[in-house]
């Protein structure tokens, strides 16, 4: 348990801005974070971003977004995880305030993708595989590493590539309800089916975009509304090669059980969860790694429509990463603003009575993984 | 192909490790064993960061090698199936190219 609230949030639409510039949009979420908070006195800020040095020749994030708010010469830093960035900035926050040193913090995450081409931010993301390692040698890619893993998990049950097509369905549903969400347009099974493809199995709509957007939390000890029950984090292995599970993804199943014992809760008791879909396959994988279904039957959940808004543990109310966007640095950083709103009662998709909110942060191949568990008081 | 096992448990990788991530407390041998194995899964590779897009499309595949507990991660000389039985042609740029057997 912690003795962590969310007192705030804020969160930019995702999309393609590209006449706003990544301190733009930090200060836009971290702005409307703070009026929903109230305006507290902030002790630190820390920011979830990945690729800002490399594709944006932009770093000293968390000063930047002091100076910009007048926030006096506290200190700040820029959390790097690849995709969990933002949930790792988070923990760093909570962290701080479970140590006795901050009272307040504010949270931010970013990433501004959509200036730079194709080849650039394929590169850009590379950075998050072992490059030293006859891996990346073969030319494994980030949704080829995924890829190999649903070929596996087929083989292995009765899923099909239209279970992850449901997935991806369920998820672009979810974001036609959520005006903030990168991508708007309705689609098809067939639609789906027929896209191109990326890496085999997955095709265009298996996979995550490029999307340039921030979110942002003020978290503080003083006692309100949305407790953060428990943060947890774990690693994984970095290359595929030395998965001692192809289908498990050990950094999901260790932050999972280590968020709910220190929650005191198990999977069952979750109302509503985000999880980190940078891939429908990852998706998938992350279902049974939670905890919410038995491994290599999360298959069968989702074709019973259990993961949909409508069913008994909804995931990815929010559209996900496949249709809310994934705005690296601030995916994790958007889950939460997704959760709170679930558990204020306001979210697009909203769960009836949410109470408990569970939220699941990925980076890498299975590098990082955060899991928070979030309730409503 | 040379492999990492364990002295203590059972557990081998293609890359060392400073002491086994499975036991906590085996040291890694270096051990020669034969390049066979079977395709583990794999995937065809049609969109490619720049330094590979020549290449595409090109299948990556997982091998589970015959004499270790060991996978290790290949570009394959054609398409393939799970269950393929495959062996090392030659190396490339640190890159393991496979070939069906």
């Amino acid at each position: 348990m912690t003795n962590v609230y969310i007192e705030g949030i804020g969160m930019t639409k995702f999309g393609k801005f590209i006449d706003k510039s990544m301190k733009q949009l930090l200060v836009e979420a971290s702005i409307e974070a703070l009026e929903d908070a109230g305006n507290p006195k902030v002790d630190a800020v820390f920011v979830g971003n990945f690729m800002g040095g490399s594709i944006g020749n932009q770093e000293i994030l968390g000063a930047l977004v002091a100076n910009e708010l007048g926030l006096g010469y506290i200190p700040t830093a820029k959390v790097e995880g690849a995709c969990a960035s933002g949930g790792i900035a988070l923990r760093q926050g909570i962290m701080g305030i479970l140590s006795g040193e901050y009272d307040t913090v504010l949270i931010a995450g970013v990433e501004k993708m959509k200036h730079a081409s194709t080849a650039d931010v394929t590169q850009a993301i590379n950075a998050a595989m072992d490059n030293d390692s006859n891996e990346k040698q073969a030319g494994l890619t980030f949704p080829g590493f995924f890829g190999v893993l649903a070929n596996r998990y087929f083989y292995e049950t009765g899923a099909t590539k239209e279970h992850l097509a449901m997935i991806a369905l369920k998820n672009r549903e979810n974001a036609l309800n959520n005006s903030l969400a990168q991508f708007q347009k309705p689609t098809t099974m067939e639609e789906i089916m027929a896209a191109r493809i990326i890496t085999s199995p997955l095709g265009l709509f298996d996979c995550s975009p490029t999307t340039d957007g921030a979110a942002a939390l003020v978290i503080t000890r003083k006692k309100g509304a949305i407790h953060i029950r428990s943060s947890a984090q774990s690693s994984g292995p970095t290359q595929m090669q030395d998965a001692d599970d192809l289908l498990s993804l050990p950094a999901v199943r260790e932050s999972g059980r280590l968020a709910y014992e220190k929650a005191g809760v198990g999977p069952e008791d979750i109302d509503v969860v985000e999880i980190h879909d940078c891939f429908s396959m990852t998706e998938m994988l992350a279902i049974e790694e939670l905890g919410f279904f038995n491994k290599r039957e999360g298959w069968l959940a989702v074709e019973q429509g259990r993961t949909k808004a409508t069913g008994d543990k909804p995931v990815n109310t929010s559209g996900g990463l496949l249709s809310r966007g994934h705005p690296i640095g601030a995916t994790g950083v958007a889950q939460m603003y997704q959760l709170v709103q679930q558990l204020r009662g306001t979210a697009p998709n909203q769960v009836e009575n949410a109470r408990l909110a569970l939220a699941q942060n990925l980076g890498g191949t299975g590098s990082y993984s955060t899991v928070h568990i979030l309730e409503r008081l | 192909m040379k492999v990492y096992q364990c002295d203590q448990c059972e557990y081998a990788s293609v890359s060392n490790k400073y002491r086994c991530p499975s036991c906590g407390t085996g040291k890694l041998q270096e051990r020669d064993v034969s390049s066979r194995g079977s395709v583990y899964s794999y995937t065809d590779i049609h969109i490619a960061p720049a330094e590979f897009a020549h290449l595409a499309p090109y299948t990556v595949a997982l091998i589970q090698l015959e004499e270790s507990k060991a996978k290790v991660t290949v570009r394959m000389d054609g398409n393939v199936q799970i269950g393929d039985m495959t062996e090392l042609d030659h190396v490339e740029d640190g890159a393991y190219i496979y070939r069906k057997c």
